[in-house]
């Protein structure tokens, strides 16, 4: 890829960062004066994004889908030209796909643009913490999925006997829906900045230490796919107030994909020096 | 010590005669001095709308039965008339039945939390009048100490018993905190008002009324600090309300099911709690069937409060095991302070054998200088207070101990002749 194109496409990961971000404080129910910020930052991604491809077209005289990485990077930004477009059209209406393409598009970016080596790591003990670190962040984004998943079990029987004009017993009291949903919402929140956090540190970690071989690896697509699921639990719950039965099993499935995906990266310990 | 306890209650009497018997907060110090004056050593009148108890306490030599019989012939309360209605309760039977009232095991509704307040009432004016101080206020202070541990331990006062507490029951269980909670009131019924008002005094201060006389709903708002709705204009701020009270007087639905999916569509599935308390009802039951809605109509809380009822049922059996065991820790202390007389008789006792035996002895003794004859005062004094000490150990332990047992009296009785003690 040519030097000037992957620096145009690392700025427009940075103002797709700006997304990312307020995606977060949507979630954190921080968003309030930040959304249009973020927006704007968005589209002038857009055009940094879209400055890259042209001028890499130019480079290599062919359109610049050679490989999963550049498509991948063409993918984001046709997702990112068609929420632009759906935003231009809708207006503030669709404000709130933004919890869902933002951090999408950032991903997809991002990876595309580490493609050429950035850095190499300046000692075994960074290489090893930056490793921990990405560990510790996944566990605790697992943990938290786990206390989403228990909430939303809970709501769910709690709705139930409500619905079904069930008085428990008093020691069978469950906790109120409120409380619940109060719960289930700041473990989301909070499990969605560690998983997320956790993979772009993961993404870093493998392209210095081996370049774009683990790419299409299925351990690595799985926790693609559980970051989705995750995303997706966030996206509907924060956009369409998804409670009760739809987020208890769409709970239960992202909680089931972070248990495969943390079985299949069991050995990853092996891989500290 | 004596104990006794009469009276009567909602269980034994029926209004009529329970007026009767009452004792106004103005006549109650009266009351209780004239039953100070009639023998009883102390006395305490519990008057309140389901019950009128005297309980008193009287000296060994004064039977409480007469000093409470000449008490209500003085207060011109004719006998003949109570007859059959009037229970009566000693000693054990007495502080059991104490326990019970004050435990609210013996109310109309059993656990509600008004009767330990009356109680403490009728302890404090009791106590302002001077006429306890004795087994009867250990009796009340435990009595007060056992219905706390019953209502910490079991959930017999936690569970809605009326239609309108069912209503902020349920509404808790849904929202958690009530407090900025919206509610709007349909209608101008007295049961909606009063869940309402519930409802607010828990938390839920947002409160909109709506009416199809406009003014009738500005003056229920008034009553609540609220704001009147135009009745035309509430289903456009319906996505804003989180507990719906519909009590009007309208003949047909006033909300159905396309419509509140739209509410709580646009309230993004956020929970909304629908109370329909109209007859005939103004919410389409198929509202239920929704989502984050939940609706429930009369015959729905009526039937939250019976099983509410039958779950305090249920409270009260754990509550009567805790209670007995009160009574018996009350019993065993009662003892334990019954024999403290004859401990005390015991040591007097061997204390004077003891001192007129060591005064004869120093008097036997002679040719010695005053200060050999000093140290050997102490010795004999620090001797044979060794060996009273020893003596008196076993007796007292099994006094204390048998006062702790149900059959220990005879022992008791028995330790008393032995050393010819006064009882």
């Amino acid at each position: 890829m040519g030097e000037s194109s992957i620096i145009w496409l690392r700025v427009a990961a940075c103002l797709y960062f700006v997304g990312l971000i307020d995606a977060i404080a949507t979630i954190l129910r921080r968003r309030e004066s930040f959304f249009r910020v973020a927006a704007g930052a968005f589209s002038i991604g857009v055009m940094f994004h879209l400055v890259s491809l042209v001028e890499e077209s130019l480079a290599i005289h062919h359109f610049p889908a050679t490989d999963i990485l550049a498509s991948m990077s063409f993918c984001g930004l046709i997702v990112a030209a068609t929420f632009l477009a759906i935003r231009w059209r809708y207006k503030d209406e669709a404000a709130s796909l933004s919890v869902f393409i933002f951090p999408l598009v950032f991903l997809m970016t991002f990876m595309a643009a580490l493609r050429s080596p950035i850095a190499t790591w300046s000692s075994v003990t960074v290489r090893d913490t930056w490793l921990v670190v990405h560990i510790v962040a996944e566990l605790l984004g697992y943990a938290a999925l786990l206390f989403t998943s228990i909430g939303s079990v809970l709501y769910l029987i709690q709705e139930r006997q409500l619905k079904r004009k069930v008085v428990p017993s008093i020691y069978r009291m469950l906790p109120p829906l409120g409380t619940l949903d109060d719960l289930i919402l700041k473990s989301l929140s909070a499990g969605f900045v560690f998983i997320t956090a956790g993979l772009i540190i993961a993404i870093v970690w493998a392209f210095i230490e081996h370049g774009t071989r683990w790419i299409g690896n299925s351990e690595i697509t799985l926790s693609f796919v559980t970051w989705g699921v995750y995303l997706a639990l966030v996206f509907f719950r924060v956009s369409a107030g998804w409670r009760g039965r739809k987020a208890a099993i769409l709970s239960l499935v992202a909680l089931a994909f972070c248990g495969i995906t943390l079985a299949a990266h069991a050995g990853l310990q092996n891989r500290l020096l | 010590m004596k104990l006794l306890l009469t009276g009567l209650s909602h269980k034994t009497a029926p209004v009529q005669l329970r007026e009767k018997l009452a004792i106004s907060e103005a006549l109650l110090p009266r009351a209780l001095q004239e039953l100070q004056k009639l023998g009883a050593t102390e006395a305490v009148v519990l008057s309140t709308c389901n019950r009128v108890e005297f309980a008193v306490s009287t000296s060994d030599d004064v039977e409480p039965g007469p000093v409470l019989d000449q008490f209500l012939v003085d207060w011109q309360i004719p006998r003949a008339a109570f007859d059959g209605h009037l229970y009566r309760f000693e000693a054990r039977d007495a502080i059991q039945h104490i326990f019970r009232v004050a435990s609210s095991l013996d109310s109309m509704v059993v656990g509600e939390p008004q009767i330990l307040g009356q109680m403490k009432a009728a302890y404090n004016a009791a106590k302002t009048e001077g006429s306890v101080g004795g087994i009867l206020e250990t009796v009340l202070t435990r009595a007060f100490s056992a219905a706390k541990r019953v209502r910490s331990e079991t959930g017999i006062g936690h569970m809605a018993v009326s239609v309108s507490y069912a209503a902020v029951e349920l509404a808790r269980r849904i929202f958690g905190s009530l407090n900025g909670q919206k509610v709007l009131i349909i209608g101008s019924g007295k049961m909606g008002e009063l869940a309402a008002k519930h409802l607010r005094r828990s938390g839920a201060n947002k409160i909109f009324v709506t009416n199809r006389t406009h003014a009738r709903a500005e003056e229920m708002a008034r009553l609540f600090d609220g704001r009147a709705i135009e009745y035309t204009a509430f289903p456009a701020m319906l996505h804003e309300i989180d507990i719906v009270i519909a009590s009007s007087g309208a003949p047909h639905f006033i909300l159905n099911r396309d419509e509140m999916q739209r509410v709580i569509s646009q309230r993004k599935n956020k929970p909304m709690f629908l109370i329909d308390i109209a007859v005939p009802r103004n919410i389409d039951p198929a509202v239920n069937e929704i989502d984050g809605v939940f609706l429930y109509d009369v015959d729905d809380l009526a039937g939250v409060v019976n099983a509410n009822l039958k779950e305090r049922e249920k409270q009260a059996g754990q509550a009567e095991a805790i209670i007995v065991e009160e009574v018996e820790l009350m019993m065993a202390r009662l003892r334990i302070e019954g024999v403290t007389p004859t401990i005390v008789n015991l040591q007097e006792q061997l204390e004077e054998i003891r001192a007129g035996e060591v005064a004869r002895a120093l008097r036997r003794m002679q040719g010695l200088t005053p200060e050999q004859a000093q140290q050997m005062e102490a010795l004999i004094q620090a001797t044979t207070r060794s060996i009273i000490n020893k003596i008196a150990h076993g007796p007292i332990s099994e006094l204390r101990r048998n006062a702790t047992e149900p059959e220990g009296d005879q022992a008791i009785e028995v330790i008393r002749k032995v050393f010819h003690l006064q009882r």
